[in-house]
């Protein structure tokens, strides 16, 4: 079942054929975004620190996974937009600016599916990013700007800035959702014994 | 709630009460664990119908809880600036590496979290390096690991035209001497880092200048142009902020990915994500007039609006 999940939903498409250069206009804001990455440099880095950390063991079969390419993409886009990976998921989907942004230049959709890659999917790609390969991708970029002439680093500012703990574990919003449903659950337990205790008989004095 | 933080870098909230009462029942709840430690190791050594490996498991889940107590302790009672933190406290148990961050100079409590150093470009903000250490390292420890990624960077490219680092601005948080020692033997002009709270001067005379290039050295290496453009760039208190408030607002301002790798990852993909933005404003053009005379005296090149559309 878990290679199921991963499978690359557009290749069974039978839908009709798009083509996103086409559709996506140049002024795009997307299209003009994605067009600033050198992404075959950055392709080839992920791809080698992939391979050289996680060999394949099995050389060949199955169906192929979803490309390198349409994962950096789609986790550049998230923060890009502010998204989560379930709603960057499910842009690819409907957006063709997305589509566009991930390398994907014709799709063939199928109305069945409900993703092309899911959320799961890119959990596991981000998982496999390390620091190394991270500072790589960053310098693959740095270094392609400089190339072209329009950023120099002959003067650099340097500064720090703090970032809270936003994980959902340690969150005021969770420590207060975890404390309202502990109340919650321990007054409705209380309740319950309460009604579970007999009630004392109390016989009216005859007269 | 309560608000904590600088102002340019928005508030952030929380519960202080419910922290406070959470933390103080976590603490409680978990005081008498060393000595049920103990015991529970002693009975085990006795207890003989056991197996080893079972045994050995038991010891080894006991000493992981252990100190995940001891951790949340530590990093509850733990110090900041000679003051003992009282308020806005947020302990994670599961990762050990978040150490306890000042927000800024102003006067606000201690929280935790990470402290990400960039170094980035003052004309248009394009981030060069990222840098997210374990805990909470001094400012000056950032400088040279950053401008060893930069000098990563600038070896890859293959253009003809020699690029460098001439010079690096700062607050005073980076004002070192070892530092600048540092940074003169790479032929890196400090002018853009202040000695006090006076701001710089932009426009320097010739014999400041000079004095500049004696004090540190480079009166051979840098040209008094090179100390002019130092000068001018020098360190603007609300250049650097706009860059962090753009990553800000892509999300930087709270690690949302699990442990310091995660924090690695998501402040990498925010910065190339923001870089892509500088990129896109670079070719349009849509550059601060200071950017623009900026890119203007480093002889950057200027795109035109139809070979954009062209390519």
């Amino acid at each position: 079942m878990g290679i199921l999940r991963h499978l690359q939903h557009w290749l069974m498409g039978r839908g009709p054929q798009l083509l996103t250069t086409e559709f996506v206009p140049e002024t795009h804001a997307i299209r003009q975004w994605a067009d600033t990455f050198p992404w075959d440099a950055l392709v080839e880095a992920v791809e080698q620190s992939f391979a050289r950390r996680f060999p394949k063991k099995r050389p060949q079969g199955g169906r192929p996974s979803v490309s390198p390419r349409v994962l950096l993409a789609l986790e550049l886009l998230k923060h890009e937009l502010g998204a989560s990976d379930e709603d960057i998921c499910q842009r690819l989907r409907t957006d063709v600016a997305v589509m566009y942004a991930c390398g994907l230049r014709e799709v063939q959709a199928d109305r069945s599916q409900a993703h092309f890659v899911l959320p799961e999917t890119l959990v596991q790609f981000r998982r496999r990013i390390d620091p190394a390969l991270m500072e790589e991708l960053l310098a693959i970029q740095a270094a392609d700007a400089m190339e072209q002439g329009l950023v120099s680093p002959a003067h650099l500012l340097v500064d720090t800035f703090p970032a809270e703990q936003g994980s959902q574990r340690v969150t005021d919003a969770t420590t207060l959702y975890k404390a309202q449903k502990k109340s919650f659950a321990s007054s409705s337990r209380s309740r319950a014994q309460a009604r579970r205790q007999p009630r004392p008989c109390v016989s009216k004095p005859r007269s | 709630m309560r608000g904590f933080g600088r102002q340019c870098r928005g508030q952030g909230k929380v519960f202080v009460n419910l922290v406070r009462q959470t933390e103080r029942h976590l603490l409680e709840l978990g005081h008498p664990i060393e000595a049920w430690t103990e015991q529970a190791r002693t009975y085990l050594h006795q207890d003989r119908t056991r197996s080893q490996a079972q045994r050995e498991r038991l010891l080894r889940e006991l000493a992981a809880s252990c100190d995940a107590h001891r951790h949340i302790t530590k990093q509850s009672q733990r110090l900041t600036q000679g003051k003992q933190l009282a308020h806005c406290k947020i302990v994670n148990a599961y990762d050990p590496t978040i150490a306890p961050i000042v927000k800024g100079k102003s006067n606000c409590p201690a929280q935790f979290g990470r402290k990400t150093g960039i170094l980035s470009e003052p004309a248009c903000g394009f981030i060069f390096a990222h840098q997210v250490p374990a805990g909470n390292p001094s400012d000056p420890s950032y400088v040279l690991p950053l401008l060893d990624k930069v000098q990563h960077a600038i070896d890859r490219v293959a253009s003809p035209k020699r690029l460098r680092v001439i010079s690096l601005g700062g607050d005073l948080g980076i004002n070192d001497a070892e530092l600048r020692h540092a940074l003169h033997t790479r032929g890196i002009l400090t002018v853009g880092i202040p000695t006090t709270v006076e701001p710089i001067n932009p426009q320097p005379s010739p014999d400041e200048v000079l004095d500049i290039l004696n004090a540190s050295g480079l009166n051979r290496r840098r040209t008094p142009h090179q100390v002019h453009l130092a000068c001018a760039s020098g360190y603007s208190r609300p250049v650097v902020e706009s860059h962090i408030a753009t990553l800000m607002a892509r999300g930087a301002g709270a690690v949302r990915y699990k442990g310091l790798e995660g924090a690695v990852v998501q402040m990498g993909m925010t910065v190339m994500a923001h870089n892509g933005a500088v990129l896109v404003r670079i070719r349009q053009q849509r550059i601060s007039k200071r950017g623009q005379k900026f890119r203007r005296l480093l002889g950057l090149r200027h795109h035109n609006v139809n070979q954009i559309n062209d390519s």
